[in-house]
């Protein structure tokens, strides 16, 4: 799954973009997708997307598997690509490119930093409950994959998984997913027991280490508040 | 399996922005419904349903380009309101890898989680008269029925009602549109046109061709009955080994 390579880039880059404050990240972020719905060119919309490659470059994570995730918008975009190629090329080159520049941004973000340190940010925001749920779907994650993968395999190797026979696969998939939902509501159980003895009271406490701004930071502010307001102004007037 | 994988930047901003403002309204009243309390017992079950959500929704079955979505079993497992939160914390998460643009996520939330609320209301209701699976079963189709024309509704919104018709063909678009660009109408006339040339595709569709959107329907189809194929054989197991998990008080 790609959650966990994605979080393995996250937590153990060691760029200079993956030490910069998360706060900036999450603005960059947001500041490039508004400059991507605003766009109105093709060639401002490769400008963006330029400028997202190269966040994610300098970052230098694993290019392979960031390339394959971008390869969803792309597709799907394509679709609506080929429904608008029919009125104008033009438009249908911006929907690709629009897409792909909106999955870089977030891709640039995940792959620099930690989900907890988003969480962290969210938490400003968003209601404890939500925020709750989050961390424990992030926690729950990898524990469930590592379980799944492993009966999954063990499906596999008694033959109770195969490409054509597509009801037999979700017969199997069913028992499976029924035996980790049974496995995973205990699981919930006990974890709120230790999590209730630990002092939990309906708000997990996140720290937030990284608060301080540095050069990076600002500079990559700048940068994204310049490229917005370049998309914004009207150069031909 | 409702889940729309439009990217960022496809769908008319006062869509999105409706969307995101509905779903965070509905939020609101869920969060503001829930007692602390349950909620705090809750969380971490409804964390590891929305990790088997994520999880099964990076599984496609064999051949059929598909995935299951669980959002009815989140729904009937969990409640309403908690399945609603659900499918949210797990549309940011997949807008996050580039499933699905980060603005679609309140339309992705309202649609999927329409599947987990309308899941649920139907599976109460049908187990007075059927069994668990059985109930399942027609509670399942039903809500990926209404949450598949509601995501087909805003798919049909985005590139128009003529491209959303099977077995249309763009070569009206192209002579309307050399039409157009020769004579000057008025807004009257634009709109009339209009109207004669979504009549005119609509006389033009060959319903039985199995292309494009058509092919589409059909998948979604086959998508449907999977889904609720296995919720059934999920349901039916929960009903043998823990029937408290599907049961309410």
């Amino acid at each position: 799954m790609h959650l966990a390579s994605v979080d393995y880039m996250a937590a153990n880059g060691k760029s200079i973009i993956h030490r910069a404050n998360p706060h900036s990240k999450i603005l960059v972020a947001l500041l490039i997708l508004i400059a991507v719905i605003v766009a109105d060119s093709p060639i401002k919309l490769g400008l963006i997307l330029l400028y997202t490659i190269v966040l994610i470059a300098i970052s230098s994570p694993n290019i392979k598997e960031i390339g394959h995730l971008a390869l969803y918008p792309v597709f799907f975009s394509l679709v609506f690509a080929l429904i608008k190629i029919q009125q104008s090329l033009v438009e249908a080159i911006a929907v690709i490119l629009r897409a792909l520049a909106a999955a870089m941004s977030m891709l640039f973000l995940i792959t620099t930093t930690p989900y907890v340190d988003i969480f962290s940010v969210l938490s400003i925001l968003l209601p404890g409950v939500i925020v709750d749920i989050f961390i424990f779907t992030y926690r729950s994650l990898f524990i469930l994959l590592d379980k799944l993968s492993s009966l999954f395999r063990s499906v596999k190797i008694r033959g109770g998984y195969h490409p054509i026979r597509v009801f037999k696969n979700i017969k199997n998939m069913a028992g499976m997913l029924g035996i980790m939902v049974i496995h995973s509501f205990d699981m919930s159980e006990r974890m709120y027991k230790i999590f209730k003895l630990r002092g939990y009271k309906g708000r997990l406490p996140l720290t937030r280490e990284n608060r301080q701004i540095r050069a990076i930071d600002i500079a990559l502010v700048v940068m994204s508040v310049a490229i917005l307001a370049g998309v914004i102004i009207k150069w031909n007037n | 399996m409702s889940h729309i994988h439009l990217p960022d930047g496809i769908l008319d901003p006062l869509i999105w922005i409706g969307a995101y403002f509905l779903c965070l309204l509905i939020m609101g009243i869920v969060l503001k419904a829930i007692k602390i309390d349950e909620a705090q017992k809750k969380i971490p079950f409804i964390g590891i349903l929305a990790a088997l959500m994520l999880i099964f929704m990076s599984v496609p079955l064999g051949i059929v380009p598909v995935h299951l979505s669980l959002a009815v079993l989140t729904g009937i497992v969990a409640g309403p309101a908690f399945g609603f939160l659900a499918v949210f914390v797990v549309n940011i998460i997949l807008a996050l890898i580039g499933h699905g643009g980060i603005t679609v996520v309140g339309l992705n939330t309202l649609i999927v989680g329409s599947e987990a609320v309308i899941g649920y209301y139907l599976f109460n209701l049908l187990t007075r008269r059927l069994k668990p699976g059985l109930s399942a079963i027609f509670s399942t189709i039903i809500a990926l029925v209404i949450s598949t024309s509601l995501m087909l509704g805003v798919v049909t919104l985005t590139v128009g009602p003529q491209e959303a018709l099977p077995g249309h063909s763009h070569d009206s678009d192209i002579h309307s549109g050399e039409e157009s660009s020769t004579d000057i109408h008025n807004d009257h006339n634009d709109h009339t046109d209009h109207e004669e040339s979504l009549s005119e595709a609509l006389e033009e569709i060959n319903y039985l061709s199995l292309t494009g959107w058509a092919a589409l329907v059909a998948i979604l189809l086959v998508g449907i009955f999977l889904e609720a194929f296995a919720t059934s054989l999920i349901v039916s197991f929960f009903s043998r080994v823990r029937p408290d998990l599907i049961s309410r008080p």
